[in-house]
C-alpha cells in the first residue's frame, strides 16, 4: 500500500514531491495525502518568519453549521404535500427558572434553568426516573393535575410566566401542546373528530373548521393517507399513523410550543422515522421539547440536547458537542452507554 | 472545553475531564463494547512495535551497507499492511455495530488517525530500504553524514517510543514534546543536505549523497508522524485538534 | 430413537393429569348447571304459566277489582304497565342524572380525598339496604310527616332512592375504566375539566353507563316493597303524579295469594309481562349505546 507518491526509488521520487524549493520542502509537515495538497502545506510554512504561531484549528465536528435556529434560515425545499396547508404561526421561546416539582414532599425536578430557544428542536435525555418528563409536564402545567402534586419556580413562555395567578390553565395548554408515548386517538370519534376535537373543546367554534383540519392533517403528514377515511374510527389506524394523528390534533389548535414525551417509543422503526422527518418539517411552525431514552433520536433530531440526571440538569449544549465532546464526565458516561 | 456547552444551564458540580474525579457510578456498562475497543487500540498501537523493529533494521542495513537485511525490510512491510488492514476493518466494524459516541468516537476517530500513520512510517522504511541497494555493496561513505543520519534515526527511534507512551497514557504533555524532539531531526535533516551540497566532486560520490538526501528525508518523515500521532492523543482528550509546532519557533507549541 | 422417545417422556401428559383435568371440568360443567337450573323453571314457568294469560284484553283493560269470577270479568292490567312505565321513568330521571353526577364527582373531583371515601362508604351501604327502608323512610317523611296520603310521586321517589347507589356504583366503576390517558390528553389540548368531562369521558363511558343504568331501572322497575306504602294501590289508570298509582309488582303481589285460578294466572302473566318489558328495554338501550360508540 504505498502507492500514495512516496518515493519508491529516486526517480519519480523528486518529480511526486513537487517541491518548488528543496530547502524549505525538506521542513515540510507531511499531513496530506496527495501531492497537491503537499504543494498548499510547503506555500503555507514557506519560511519562519512567514510563520504564524499555529491557531487551535477546531474539529469538523465544531465547524459544521449549527442547525439554524431563525425559521426563516431553515427553510428547505419543502415536499408539496407537507407545505400546502402550512400555516405561518411561529414558536415561541421557553425559559425555565429555578423550576422545582413536588410529589407531596418527594422532590422529582430540584431546581432548574433551562432555555428552549424558538423554532428549534431541543432534546431531554437521561436514565429512568430522572425527572424529565415531570419538568416537561411542568412546561404545560399538566403536572398538577396529578393529585398532591405542585411546582415552584417560574417558567416563561416568552416573557409570560404562566405560573403567575393571572394565568388561564387552559389557555396555556392551548398555547403549549403535548404528544404522549402511547398514542391515544379519542376511542369514539372519527379521524375527522379526532383532530377536530382540540378545536371543538374549545370555546370558540370555527367557521372553517374543515379547512383547519386538513391543515392540520397535512401538517402531519397524513392527509395523503386518511383523506378518504375521515370519517373511520380513529383507533383503525396503525401505530405510526395514531400518533400522526395524535400530533395533527395538537396541531390543529396551532400552538407554539410542541412538547413530546417518548412519542415514538412505541412505535415501530420505519414508523419512528417518518415522525422524526416530521419534526424535522414541525420545527419551522414551533419549537419542540422532546423527551427520549433514545439517544441516536435525540441525535438524529435535536439541535440542542439537554441531560438530566437524579432531578437536576446535568449539561446542555449543541447535540453535536453533546455527542462527540461533552463537558461532563456524567454525561460522557451516561452518552457512552457507561451506566443508565 | 467547548464554550457553547450549559451557557443557560446550572451545571452542579462540573467534572472535568481531565485528571478529574472518578465516574459516577461504578457500574459497568457495555462491557463487550469496551473490550473490543480496548483490542483495537492494543493492535494500533502494536503496529507502531512493528514499525519500530522495521526502523531497527533499516537503520542497521544503513550502518553496514547490509543489502539483505534491506532486502528483508521491503518484504517485511506486509505485516505493517497486514496490521492496517485489521485495525481499518476493526473500526469500520465497530462504527457500524457499536454507534460510539463521545469519548469513544474520538477515540475510534483517531484510532484512523493512527493506523495511517503506522501504515505510512512502514513505507518510510521501505523507502529507506530500497536507496540501500542502489549505492551497491562498496559505497563511498562520509561518515559524518552516516553519523548524523543515524542520530536522526535515534530521535526517530525515540520519537515513536515516545508516542507510543504518550497514546495510551493519554499524555499531552509527552506528546508536546515530541514537536521539541522533531526540531532535532529538522535540524540535522539541514544539517544533511549541506554536507551533501559540499560532498565534493567525485560522481559516486556525489550520488551517494544525493542517495541519503533521500534517506535523510524518509526519516524526517517518520519523525512527522509520530508528531501527528501525538496531535491525535491532544485530540482524544480535548476534542480539539491542534496542530503542534514543529517550526524552530520558540513561542510556539 | 431413544432420543425422541426420552423427549416424549418429558412432555407427554401424565394420566394423573389428565384425571384431574376432567375431574375439574366436570365439577365446573355441574356447577354451572346447577345455577342454570332455577333460571330454566324460571323461564319455563314464567312462559308456561304466563302465555296463556296474555291477550288483547289483557294488556287494554284496568284489573275491575272482582276476584271472584271468570276470568273476563276480572280484567287486565292496563293500569298496572302503566303504572310501572310511570313511575318507574320518573324516579330514573331522578336518581340517573344524581347518580352519574356522583359518580362523576367521586372520580374527577374527589378522588382519593377523605370525604370522597366517606361518600362512597355510604353508598355501598346504601346498596345493601333492604328495598322496604326506602318506601318506610318515604312513609315516614312524605306522609306520616307531612299529614298527606300516598301518591305516585312518593313512590317514585322512593324507588329513585333505591336506584340511586346502584347508578352510582356501576358508574364509578365504568369512569374508573377510562384510561387516564384518555383525560390527559384531552387536558393538554386546552380544555377546562368539565369540558373533558362532558365530550370526552361521558361519550366513551356510554356503553358502561348505560348498562349500570338498565341495571338499576331492572332492579327498581321489579321492587314491591318501596311501592306497599308509597303509591298507594289503585285499579284505574292515571297519569297524575299526585294520585295513587298501580304498578306491576304490586298488582302481582296482590293477585298472587288470591283463591281464583284466573286472578293466580293474571299474576303469571303480569310477572311475564314485566320480564319482557325489561327485556325489551335492555335491547332498545344496547341499539343506542352501540349506535352512539361509533359516532
Amino acid at each position: 500500500m504505498s502507492s500514495d507518491g512516496h518515493t519508491q526509488d529516486t526517480a519519480p521520487a523528486l518529480g511526486a514531491t513537487g517541491t518548488q524549493d528543496t530547502a524549505s520542502a525538506l521542513d515540510v509537515t507531511d499531513t496530506q495525502d496527495t501531492a497537491s495538497a503537499l504543494d498548499a502545506t510547503d506555500a503555507q510554512y514557506a519560511t519562519d518568519s512567514d510563520r504564524l504561531p499555529p491557531a487551535p484549528r477546531t474539529t469538523d465536528i465544531d465547524m459544521l453549521e449549527p442547525k439554524p435556529s431563525s425559521p426563516q434560515s431553515s427553510q428547505s425545499a419543502p415536499t408539496s404535500e407537507r407545505r400546502a396547508g402550512a400555516h405561518t404561526r411561529i414558536g415561541r421561546g421557553v425559559k425555565l427558572e429555578k423550576l422545582r416539582a413536588f410529589y407531596g414532599e418527594v422532590e422529582q425536578v430540584k431546581g432548574v434553568d433551562l432555555d428552549f430557544n424558538a423554532n428549534e428542536v431541543t432534546a431531554i435525555i437521561g436514565p429512568s426516573g430522572c425527572g424529565k418528563s415531570t419538568m416537561v409536564r411542568c412546561i404545560n402545567r399538566m403536572h398538577e393535575e396529578i393529585p398532591g402534586a405542585r411546582a415552584e419556580g417560574r417558567v416563561l413562555l416568552d416573557e409570560l410566566d404562566i405560573y403567575d395567578a393571572a394565568v388561564d390553565v387552559v389557555a396555556v395548554r392551548r398555547a403549549i401542546g403535548m404528544v404522549f408515548q402511547k398514542p391515544n386517538p379519542f376511542p369514539t370519534m372519527s379521524v375527522f373528530d379526532n383532530v377536530a376535537a382540540g378545536l371543538r373543546l374549545s370555546s370558540r367554534k370555527p367557521s372553517d373548521l374543515h379547512h383547519k383540519v386538513e391543515s392540520a392533517l397535512r401538517g402531519a403528514g397524513l392527509w395523503e393517507e386518511v383523506k378518504d377515511r375521515l370519517g373511520e374510527a380513529g383507533a383503525g389506524l396503525s401505530g405510526g399513523q395514531q400518533q400522526r394523528l395524535c400530533i395533527a390534533r395538537s396541531l390543529a389548535v396551532e400552538p407554539e410550543v410542541i412538547l413530546m414525551d417518548e412519542p415514538c417509543s412505541a412505535l415501530d422503526p420505519i414508523a419512528t422515522l417518518k415522525i422524526e422527518e416530521l419534526i424535522d418539517e414541525l420545527k419551522a411552525r414551533v419549537t419542540i421539547v422532546i423527551v427520549t431514552h433514545n439517544m441516536q433520536q435525540a441525535a438524529r433530531v435535536a439541535d440542542r440536547t439537554a441531560f438530566m440526571l437524579g432531578g437536576e440538569l446535568v449539561e446542555v449544549g449543541p447535540t453535536q458537542q453533546i455527542f462527540t465532546n461533552p463537558n461532563d464526565a456524567r454525561t460522557e458516561e451516561y452518552v457512552t452507554g457507561k451506566f443508565g | 472545553m467547548s464554550p457553547e456547552s450549559s451557557a443557560r444551564g446550572r451545571v452542579v458540580s462540573p467534572d472535568s475531564k481531565t485528571g478529574g474525579a472518578p465516574p459516577l457510578t461504578a457500574q459497568q456498562g457495555r462491557l463487550h463494547f469496551q473490550q473490543e475497543l480496548q483490542g483495537l487500540e492494543t493492535r494500533a498501537l502494536g503496529g507502531l512495535d512493528v514499525v519500530l523493529e522495521q526502523l531497527d533494521r533499516t537503520l542497521e542495513s544503513l550502518a553496514h551497507q547490509d543489502v539483505e537485511l534491506a532486502q528483508m525490510v521491503i518484504a517485511d512491510d506486509d505485516r505493517v499492511d497486514g496490521r492496517y488492514l485489521e485495525v481499518h476493518q476493526g473500526i469500520l466494524s465497530l462504527l457500524a455495530t457499536q454507534a460510539p459516541v463521545a469519548g469513544d468516537l474520538r477515540l475510534v476517530a483517531a484510532l484512523l488517525h493512527v493506523i495511517v500513520h503506522v501504515e505510512r512510517m512502514g513505507d518510510q522504511c521501505v523507502n529507506i530500504a530500497k536507496l540501500i541497494p542502489l549505492s551497491g555493496y562498496e559505497p563511498p561513505v562520509r561518515p559524518e553524514v552516516l553519523e548524523a543520519l543515524l542520530k536522526m534515526g535515534a530521535h526517530a527511534r525515540s520519537e515513536i517510543v515516545q508516542c507510543k507512551a504518550a497514546f495510551s497514557g493519554r499524555d499531552i504533555g509527552l506528546a508536546e514534546d515530541l514537536a521539541r524532539q522533531d526540531r532535532e531531526i529538522n535540524r540535522l535533516n539541514r544539517e544533511i543536505f549541506r554536507l551533501a551540497l559540499e560532498i565534493g566532486d567525485d560522481p559516486d560520490t556525489r550520488e551517494w549523497g544525493m542517495h541519503m538526501i533521500l534517506v535523510a528525508r524518509a526519516l524526517e518523515r517518520i519523525g512527522d508522524n509520530a508528531v501527528d500521532v501525538g496531535e491525535q492523543v491532544a485530540f482524544v482528550v480535548t476534542g480539539l485538534f491542534r496542530e503542534f509546532s514543529d517550526q524552530t519557533n520558540p513561542l510556539g507549541s | 430413537m431413544s432420543t425422541d422417545a426420552h423427549m416424549l417422556e418429558r412432555f407427554a401428559v401424565s394420566a394423573k393429569r389428565r384425571r384431574r383435568d376432567r375431574l375439574a371440568r366436570s365439577a365446573i360443567l355441574g356447577a354451572t348447571a346447577i345455577a342454570l337450573i332455577p333460571l330454566a323453571l324460571i323461564v319455563y314457568y314464567l312462559l308456561s304459566k304466563g302465555l296463556g294469560s296474555w291477550s288483547w284484553s289483557f294488556f287494554t283493560t284496568d284489573p275491575t277489582g272482582n276476584t271472584f269470577f271468570a276470568s273476563s270479568s276480572i280484567g287486565g292490567i292496563k293500569s298496572a304497565i302503566l303504572g310501572t312505565i310511570e313511575i318507574v321513568a320518573v324516579a330514573s330521571a331522578l336518581a340517573v342524572p344524581i347518580g352519574i353526577g356522583v359518580a362523576v364527582w367521586l372520580v374527577e373531583y374527589g378522588r382519593n380525598s377523605r370525604f370522597a371515601h366517606t361518600v362512597r362508604f355510604f353508598v355501598d351501604v346504601l346498596t345493601g339496604v333492604p328495598s322496604i327502608m326506602f318506601g318506610l323512610f318515604v312513609y315516614i317523611v312524605l306522609i306520616i310527616g307531612t299529614g298527606s296520603s300516598y301518591a305516585a310521586y312518593k313512590g317514585a321517589f322512593a324507588l329513585a332512592l333505591l336506584m340511586l347507589p346502584v347508578v352510582t356504583r356501576s358508574a364509578e366503576v365504568v369512569l374508573l375504566l377510562i384510561p387516564g390517558a384518555l383525560r390527559e390528553s384531552a387536558l393538554a389540548l386546552g380544555a377546562p375539566r368539565w369540558r373533558v368531562i362532558f365530550k370526552i369521558v361521558l361519550p366513551t363511558a356510554l356503553p358502561g353507563l348505560v348498562t349500570g343504568v338498565l341495571l338499576a331501572i331492572a332492579r327498581a322497575a321489579g321492587e314491591t316493597a318501596p311501592l306497599l306504602f308509597t303509591a298507594g294501590a289503585t285499579l284505574k289508570s292515571g297519569f297524575s303524579l299526585n294520585g295513587f298509582m298501580n304498578s306491576l309488582p304490586i298488582q302481582i303481589y296482590t293477585d298472587v295469594t288470591s283463591a281464583t285460578t284466573s286472578v293466580v294466572n293474571r299474576a303469571w302473566g303480569a310477572a311475564l309481562t314485566l320480564v319482557v318489558m325489561i327485556l325489551l328495554l335492555n335491547l332498545f338501550a344496547r341499539l343506542v349505546a352501540r349506535r352512539s360508540s361509533v359516532g
